[in-house]
């Protein structure tokens, strides 16, 4: 890793800004979201059809919708929707699949080939055509969105955790504790899993952030929370039809969308670096 | 040395830029003229009207294909068509009809008066599907009293029955003709079909060989848009003439201060309505009803739903008709006696209710408001929304719900309340008294009385709370003249309309695009058999990826069965529409097959999907196979050129991030692949239309020409949409090519090969790059299936006729077989990917041939 270009210092240096500033944005938005729970400039439920389409100002910093209703109210509102939906998909995916994953690694054999295989199957299904297969069969709720993305996480969890985890049991640590008579399920919860703790968090950011954009597609085609459950997703769809004289009504929950998806992925980069050093590149 | 850079790169955007102008002039637009670019909405099942009730199907061929013994004007009435004349015997149930002579189908055969026989037998018999089968089963008989006389003896007199018969429903047809008049309709209009291009577009052409006065327009093509932001971006692009039905009230605004366009209001029949379940408590208490209309402001409603096109009503009736009572102040809004009324009925505080939404934006903007008011009386709303299928299905067949808000836009249609076990679910025998003795009259001065008395007593029970009439309006070119601007029936006659500036009509291709399943197979297998020869993979690798892949496909067939099967939505009800007659759906049912058990329905469809027989549309009455193919075309296309576009600039990019590590350069590309990942492509898709098509208007706002079009024209309109899903993909790829390129620089033998001398771009290019390529190819893949199924947002943001649209409006139509069969080929094309994935390994890596990568 002593790399010609030795720039060390500036490197560490970039890095960490784009570290902070991830955690700064992501921060900023559960912090939206969670004092939108108690306080948002506007109620997002009130209508006032009088105040119809008013542009940006410094009443409404993002401007209005065709109901007189404030963005940013809405978009603050639809931050919980995001992160609702995010959390508890990819806890889907690590409350089902890592387990899975860690089975798959300590019996091997049957268990293992039908865990994969079982695996690919999920993978073989383009993830976007079952997320609306399976909301528009059992109804278009948040629910339904949770379970669609959820799903998807099960088997990148399983995978990462099953491939961190094989070359764990060759090491002389593991053999000791199976010498040592520990069954495999006791070795995997105390040995396998805390030397894989470090990449489940940084996929975890990473699925977190897909997991965003798959709610917010979801909720663009109609198939994620509904009405009058503020979504960045259906904010666009909604206002698509007016961009032309209403820009403001696309612009906002599409940068939202983007800066929260951003701040993620820096952050989930910035983790890379600190936790999964053998991965580390120079910037 | 910068400024070099610098006017290389202005040579680079000034040679895009002329590339991109010089595609815009040689793709001229597929604007025929004489001929007629008509926008619609929703694009219909199929063409026969006489079995299908959605408007959609009228809005194409009523008075253009097909006319009917009598036929309904602008303004409502009954005029000769097919009949010149007609005399009623004095108890008005005896019919004699004299017929129109020298009139001839589309295919040559000349109508008679068996022609007329055989329609109305046709709809009244047992297993007819017509939608208004109960008006035909009034038909007594008959008979043909010689060639030019018919003679239609009804059981009861019918007072309406000239109306009735110059509705879509009762058009008349060939016997010759009339099983293949979904997919291929033959009529007797000024215009004939020449062509239907699914997801995209119908094209109709003069009938030079028309009995009455020849039509001023060659062409017509109806382009189906079903997305209001889309409509408004294809006017405004010039894609089409003019909506005879604009979605977009929201821009008309702005469509007004356009010199190029005119809006022209009619009257509509649509009544909007909040419908409420009549025999459900607490709603069968009629002072909860009341409370609710006096809970409802109507104008609010008419502000935010439809943008303040509405006319309030006050009871179940056109204002344009002449029996027309304004009840709309019968009940004033006023939240406080709504208030007093819930608690006299003793529904207090805890009073909860559902209010179910259809997709339309009248019901989900005007669901809102209607939520919020209700809120504001105290009561606890839920808002549903459904899909149309879902609808029918909770709503209108099985009467689960509460309160939904819909349009009825069928005309004079006040008898629906007459009707048991119609989804209001309301009784009122006095009600029925006047219904019946309306249909036994036939003065008209009586007959508006008698509606005027129905009206009353709609509104004085509170069935409903009747919100507003919606105008028709239409929005046109300015050179466009001739067309209706009232809509007593949902039809489109463009008998007379016109067209300024006609441009010669393109010659549209009328041969059907034959894609033989086994020509799929013969591709795959040689495209296979390359692969394998060239990777050289070893016998039993490549039996084991094979066997792997027919146990996945094997799985995921029975998953997506499975699916399906526990779907909800009755495919034949929805077919039918919203007035359809039981027994017509049960005919369909069987006629499609749907009442056959699970498990052989299974096996016939996995067995005809080898065979390349993947069954028959629900909705378009035409194989599967075909549907998928014509669709194909598309979505191929725009992923293999997103494909091209996300490699090309994610290779590019992550080699030139690699060799500039640490520098300002490389850090740009990091910095902006970053981005790139973040952005939602359907938000990107928006913007680019916002900027290039409404904007600049470089590019049309959406649409497919089809590819006899020209190439050109075909791949300029994929251009736009393989741009917005290709960015995001070219940066995810941008950061792992450069990943990837780090790891093999690190490697000794790159440090060797940079000692004996090579430079940094040769060692880059014989060594690094062959290497960093191995774990992109696996990304590669996923990104080829991503961009061929992930296209279905895309695709619907510049509404393209492609799979991912075909398989959403599926799912919408209850079309379950297609969103099988899409299903189907997507795995089938995904799992095909990553086993040519497996081969190409081989190919770029030796050492990886015998044992492959798994």
């Amino acid at each position: 890793m002593t790399g010609a270009v030795s720039t060390a210092k500036p490197r560490k240096q970039n890095r960490d800004r784009g570290f902070l500033t991830g955690a700064a944005i992501t921060l900023t938005f559960i912090a939206f979201a969670f004092v939108s729970l108690f306080w948002t400039p506007y109620d997002v439920a009130a209508l006032d059809i009088g105040a119809q389409f008013s542009a940006p100002s410094p009443s409404y910093w993002f401007g209005t919708n065709h109901l007189g209703r404030d963005v940013l109210s809405m978009i603050m509102v639809g931050a919980q929707t995001s992160i609702a939906v995010a959390f508890l998909a990819v806890g889907i995916g690590l409350v089902i699949g890592v387990p899975l994953g860690l089975c798959a690694a300590a019996f091997g054999g049957v268990v293992d080939e039908a865990l994969m295989r079982s695996g690919d199957l999920i993978f073989a299904f383009p993830a976007i055509i079952l997320a609306i297969l399976i909301t528009a069969i059992f109804g278009a709720t948040a629910t339904n969105a949770i379970v669609a993305i959820g799903i998807f996480n099960i088997p990148v969890f399983a995978r990462l955790t099953r491939g961190a985890a094989m070359p764990l049991w060759t090491t002389g640590y593991v053999m000791a504790a199976r010498t040592a008579g520990k069954n495999r399920f006791a070795i995997s919860a105390e040995h396998i899993f805390p030397n894989l703790a470090h990449l489940l968090i940084v996929q975890t950011t990473i699925q977190f952030s897909l997991a965003i954009l798959a709610e917010a597609g979801l909720a663009y085609v109609g198939l994620g929370a509904q009405p009058p459950t503020p979504s960045w997703g259906r904010m666009l769809a909604e206002s698509q039809t007016m961009v032309s004289f209403a820009p403001w009504l696309v612009l906002f929950p599409g940068l939202a969308i983007f800066t929260f998806v951003l701040g993620l992925n820096l952050v989930g980069d910035g983790l890379r670096h600190r936790l999964d050093p053998r991965r580390e590149r120079g910037l | 040395m910068a400024r070099r850079q610098t006017s290389l790169f202005a040579c680079c955007l000034r040679a895009a830029v002329a590339l991109v102008a010089g595609l815009c002039v040689m793709a001229s637009p597929a604007n025929a003229a004489g001929a007629l670019n008509v926008g619609v909405q929703l694009e219909p099942p199929n063409l026969d009207p006489t079995s299908g009730a959605a408007a959609a199907i009228d809005e194409i061929v009523y008075a253009n294909i097909f006319e009917g013994l009598t036929r309904i004007t602008e303004d409502g009435a009954a005029a000769p068509a097919l009949a010149t004349d007609w005399t009623i015997s004095a108890d008005g149930r005896v019919y004699e009809f004299k017929l129109r002579r020298g009139v001839r189908f589309h295919d040559g055969s000349d109508f008679d008066a068996d022609d007329v026989v055989f329609t109305l037998d046709r709809a009244r018999s047992a297993t007819s599907t017509n939608a208004q089968r109960p008006i035909f089963e009034q038909i007594e008989t008959v008979t043909a009293i010689d060639p030019f006389t018919v003679r239609i003896t009804l059981k009861q007199p019918l007072g309406a029955f000239p109306v009735y018969l110059g509705w879509g429903d009762a058009v008349i047809v060939s016997r010759e003709s009339a099983a293949t008049n979904a997919s291929h309709p033959i009529g007797t209009g000024p215009f004939k079909f020449q062509r239907w291009r699914k997801g995209a577009s119908v094209t109709l052409v003069r009938n030079d060989d028309y009995w009455g006065t020849r039509p001023p327009l060659d062409q017509i093509n109806f382009i189906f848009i079903p997305d209001p932001t889309a409509a408004f971006a294809a006017l405004m692009a010039g894609d089409v003439d003019g909506f005879p039905n604009y979605p977009a009230a929201e821009n008309l605004a702005l469509i007004e201060r356009d010199q190029r366009f005119q809006i022209v209001f009619g009257a509509g029949e649509g009544e909007m309505l909040v419908a409420i379940n009549n025999a459900k408590p607490p709603f069968d208490d009629i002072r909860v009803r009341r409370a609710l209309n006096h809970a409802i402001d109507k104008q609010a409603v008419i502000d935010a739903g439809l943008f303040g096109y509405g006319t309030p009503l006050g009871s179940h009736f056109s204002p344009h008709h002449p029996a027309y009572i304004d009840l709309s102040n019968r009940y004033i809004y006023d939240p406080v006696k709504a208030r007093r009324l819930l608690s006299l009925a003793g529904v207090g505080d805890d009073f909860a209710l559902t209010l179910t939404l259809p997709p339309p934006a009248y019901a989900r903007r005007g669901g809102e408001i209607v939520a919020a008011q209700l809120e504001a009386v105290g009561i606890d709303v839920t808002v549903r929304n459904l899909e149309w299928a879902q609808w029918l299905d909770q709503v209108f067949s099985n009467k689960s719900y509460d309160l939904t808000i819909v349009s009825h836009t069928e005309p004079l249609d006040i008898d629906i309340y007459a009707r048991d076990n119609y989804y209001f679910q309301y009784k009122n025998e006095g009600f029925n008294h006047v219904i019946d003795e309306l249909r036994e009259t036939s003065d008209t001065a009586q007959r508006n009385q008698l509606y005027g008395k129905a009206q009353r007593i709609l509104a004085n029970d509170a069935v409903n709370v009747w919100i507003a009439s919606s105008p028709k309006i239409a929005v046109w070119s300015r050179d466009v003249s001739g067309v209706w601007a009232d809509a007593p029936l949902q039809a489109n006659d463009f008998t007379k309309a016109d067209i300024a500036n006609r441009a010669p009509v393109l010659a549209v291709n009328a041969m059907k695009p034959a894609f033989p399943v086994f020509a799929i197979w013969l591709i795959a297998a040689t495209i296979g058999a390359a692969a394998v020869y060239f990777s050289r993979a070893s016998p039993a690798f490549l039996l084991s990826r094979l066997a792997g892949m027919a146990a996945t496909l094997a799985a995921a067939s029975g998953v997506i069965f499975l699916l399906i099967e526990v779907a909800p939505g009755d495919p034949a009800a929805f077919m039918m529409g919203l007035n359809a007659d039981p027994a017509s759906i049960a005919a369909l049912k069987a006629e499609l097959g749907l009442d056959q058990p699970a498990l052989v329905r299974y096996f016939t469809w996995i067995g005809g999907l080898a065979s390349g027989d993947f069954g028959v549309s629900y909705t378009y009455r035409v194989p599967v196979a075909d549907l998928i193919a014509e669709r194909f075309w598309v979505s191929l296309p725009l992923a293999l050129l997103a494909f091209l576009i996300s490699t090309a600039i994610g290779i590019a990019a992550g080699v030139m991030a690699a060799a500039l590590r640490g520098r300002p350069g490389g850090r740009a590309i990091i910095t902006a692949a970053q981005a790139g990942v973040a952005v939602p492509n359907f938000w990107l898709a928006i913007l680019l239309v916002l900027v290039f098509a409404v904007g600049l208007r470089w590019f049309s706002a959406g649409g497919f020409p089809g590819w006899d079009a020209g190439v050109l024209s075909g791949l300029k309109a994929l251009f736009l949409p393989a741009i917005a899903l290709a960015l995001p993909q070219a940066a995810i790829l941008t950061q792992i090519m450069r990943t990837s390129m780090l790891d093999v620089m690190d490697n000794d033998y790159i440090r060797t090969a940079r000692a004996k001398g090579l430079s940094q771009s040769q060692v880059l290019r014989r060594h690094a790059l062959r290497n960093a390529m191995i774990p992109v190819l696996t990304i590669l893949g996923l990104q080829f299936g991503f961009l061929l199924a992930g296209s279905i947002i895309v695709e619907n943001v510049f509404y393209l006729p492609g799979l991912g649209r075909l398989v959403f409006q599926s799912i919408v139509q209850r079309d379950l077989i297609v969103v099988k069969s899409i299903v189907m080929v997507l795995v089938f094309i995904v799992i095909l990917t990553s086993f040519f994935i497996d081969l190409a390994y081989g190919v770029v890596d030796p050492r990886l041939r015998r044992r492959g990568a798994s």
